[in-house]
């Protein structure tokens, strides 16, 4: 039986472009299999600043394709339980701001708490580089993964090879949009990759 | 802060499914006795669990967590015309205000000394003395136009923090959102700037009457006297019967509103606060009422005659960079909110989505913000 993992938006961003296909297929041997909320789809739309950094998301008319055949889908009732559990989780946050602000954190947001809530209703990995998020993950036992933890997962799957991850951390440095798990993580997590250069 | 659970609550959702303490037992997979525990209120599920018992019996979290809260925040709309306030805009609201506690101690010293409004009520001869003492204050005479950049000052004197915002014109559910922190009696005003100059004074006028009257904020009665008082500070008396007397000098309809549109125009401010001073002068003083249709006569002449936007005025070219948005709060608006949230960044490396939370902007909006705020 696969594996839902469950990519936030940014997750998504920092990969969708140069990992395809990348949505709705097994890999590794636990049969991951990736996907994402149609959250994705409006919080980049209604904004201009995401359209115009990522134009691609758009335009390419390949990846946006795959993008709406293997986002997640939910029934009436299953929306609810997901709306339910994630104001729950928002709830817990608003309550202890203090904490969530401290320590380079944010609150994770309304949207976040729903992409965490999907890890928690239906056992889906939640892929984020947020570090609140891994906060409040951990609190609720929901399992979460940074993104280069994926990117590891995706190489050792053979959905990406050496140089995609070359290019990939490339893009993001290039665009001031690595993270600093990411940097931490490169020699670590991808020795054949970088420390053989 | 979150101590036990609402066992009631509990008690009433098992009953409504028919279910025994030992069946919720065995579905959160936790011990019977701990259920036991809990219902007494001794001790609180962990995290997890309370999160499973929230979706397992579909309660909320203020359903399942009794929470001592005594500075829950208090909220109060300027509604868009036409729109429902619904419990997501309140939650979202009260969200804000939560999210906005840790930034208390980043303000300025908090003042001890403050205007406030006694015993406020909507009677007519209350609302005028109040609105002349107040321009007295404000240094503005009783016919003079009342500029809303006189307003702010006051703000600043009460602890009530001014947050502009671009909201959009037609987008959001509110134009002016007022959260007072009961604690310590902070107050944020947030003003959506893609507002008509005529309705952005008018809200001006009304968040300062939250302001001056922090016992009704939040309240019907807040609301009422707010909006009464807002149309007695911008169109006192004095101006009210001089329009009257224009307007009563004709019969003919289009030239009452002529008469009234010169005086809403004069003053920046919307024909129909115009038209609602010189009736409430009218009724106070016992004598003739206009003979206006308010649908007809006043609505389709305001709807068809709109002043410039604020923001509009403000910056060009549309939307802002950041630097020039802060500039404007900071300056325009002698507001404190963004000097001290950039402290606050600055202090504990709080990201973008905290800044996305509290001013309710998309996220990549507040990147760019809470990048010129931390450079």
């Amino acid at each position: 039986m696969s594996v839902p993992v469950l990519l936030d938006t940014n997750a998504y961003l920092r990969l969708a472009r140069r990992v395809r296909p990348l949505l709705g297929v097994e890999f590794g041997q636990k049969q991951y299999v990736l996907t994402v909320l149609g959250d994705v789809e409006e919080e980049v739309l209604r904004s201009k600043r995401l359209r115009h950094r990522f134009p691609w998301f758009e335009t390419d008319k390949e990846v946006a394709s795959e993008r709406l055949a293997k986002r997640v889908r939910l029934s009436r009732e299953k929306r609810e339980e997901l709306e339910h559990s994630a104001g729950f989780l928002h709830d817990w946050v608003i309550g202890q701001a203090q904490r969530f602000v401290e320590n380079g954190r944010a609150p994770p947001s309304a949207v976040d708490c729903r992409v965490l809530a999907y890890g928690q209703l239906w056992q889906a990995i939640v892929v984020t580089d947020d570090l609140a998020m891994h906060d409040l993950a951990g609190e609720f036992s929901i399992d979460v993964w940074h993104g280069h933890e994926l990117l590891a997962r995706l190489r050792s799957g053979r959905m990406v090879d050496n140089d995609q991850v070359r290019d990939i951390y490339a893009a993001l440095e290039a665009n001031g949009d690595l993270p600093a798990t990411w940097r931490a993580a490169r020699d670590k997590s991808f020795p054949r990759v970088f420390l053989r250069e | 802060m979150h101590k036990v659970v609402h066992s009631e609550n509990i008690r009433a959702a098992l009953a409504k499914k028919g279910w025994t303490q030992k069946q919720l037992a065995e579905a959160l997979n936790v011990s019977a006795q701990a259920v036991t525990l809990w219902l007494k209120g001794e001790g609180l599920p962990r995290p997890d669990k309370l999160l499973k018992l929230a979706t397992t019996l579909r309660l909320s979290f203020e359903q399942l967590v009794c929470v001592d809260d005594p500075d829950r925040p208090v909220v109060a709309f300027r509604k868009r015309a036409g729109t429902k306030t619904t419990d997501q805009h309140l939650n979202r609201a009260l969200a804000m205000g939560k999210l906005l506690r840790p930034l208390v101690a980043f303000l300025p010293e908090l003042r001890a000394l403050r205007t406030e409004l006694a015993h406020p009520t909507t009677d007519y001869v209350y609302l005028q003395r109040a609105a002349a003492q107040t321009r007295a204050k404000l240094g503005v005479g009783p016919q003079a136009v009342l500029d809303y950049r006189v307003l702010i000052g006051e703000f600043a004197a009460n602890d009530a923090f001014i947050v502009p915002v671009l909201w959009g014109e037609k987008r959001t559910h509110e134009n002016a959102l007022h959260i007072l922190l009961p604690a310590t009696k902070v107050t944020f005003v947030y003003l959506n700037l893609d507002t008509r100059i005529e309705d952005f004074k008018f809200w001006m006028a009304h968040e300062l009457a939250h302001v001056y009257t922090p016992e009704i904020a939040g309240s019907d009665e807040g609301e009422d006297f707010a909006d009464a008082f807002a149309g007695a500070l911008l169109f006192p008396e004095a101006l009210a019967e001089a329009a009257w007397q224009e307007a009563t000098r004709t019969r003919r309809k289009s030239d009452v509103v002529a008469a009234l549109r010169r005086f809403a125009d004069l003053h920046e401010i919307s024909l129909y606060t115009v038209y609602c001073e010189v009736r409430a002068f009218a009724k106070a003083h016992g004598v003739r009422d206009l003979d206006l249709n308010e649908a007809v006569d006043i609505h389709a002449v305001r709807s068809a005659h709109r002043g410039q936007l604020v923001a509009d005025r403000l910056f060009e070219p549309m939307p802002p960079d950041p630097a020039a948005y802060i500039a404007a709060a900071q300056h325009t608006f002698g507001s404190e909110f963004f000097a001290s949230l950039q402290r606050m960044l600055r202090e504990h490396g709080t990201g973008p989505a905290y800044v996305q939370q509290i001013l309710g902007i998309p996220l990549a909006d507040a990147a760019a913000l809470h990048a010129s705020l931390m450079r």
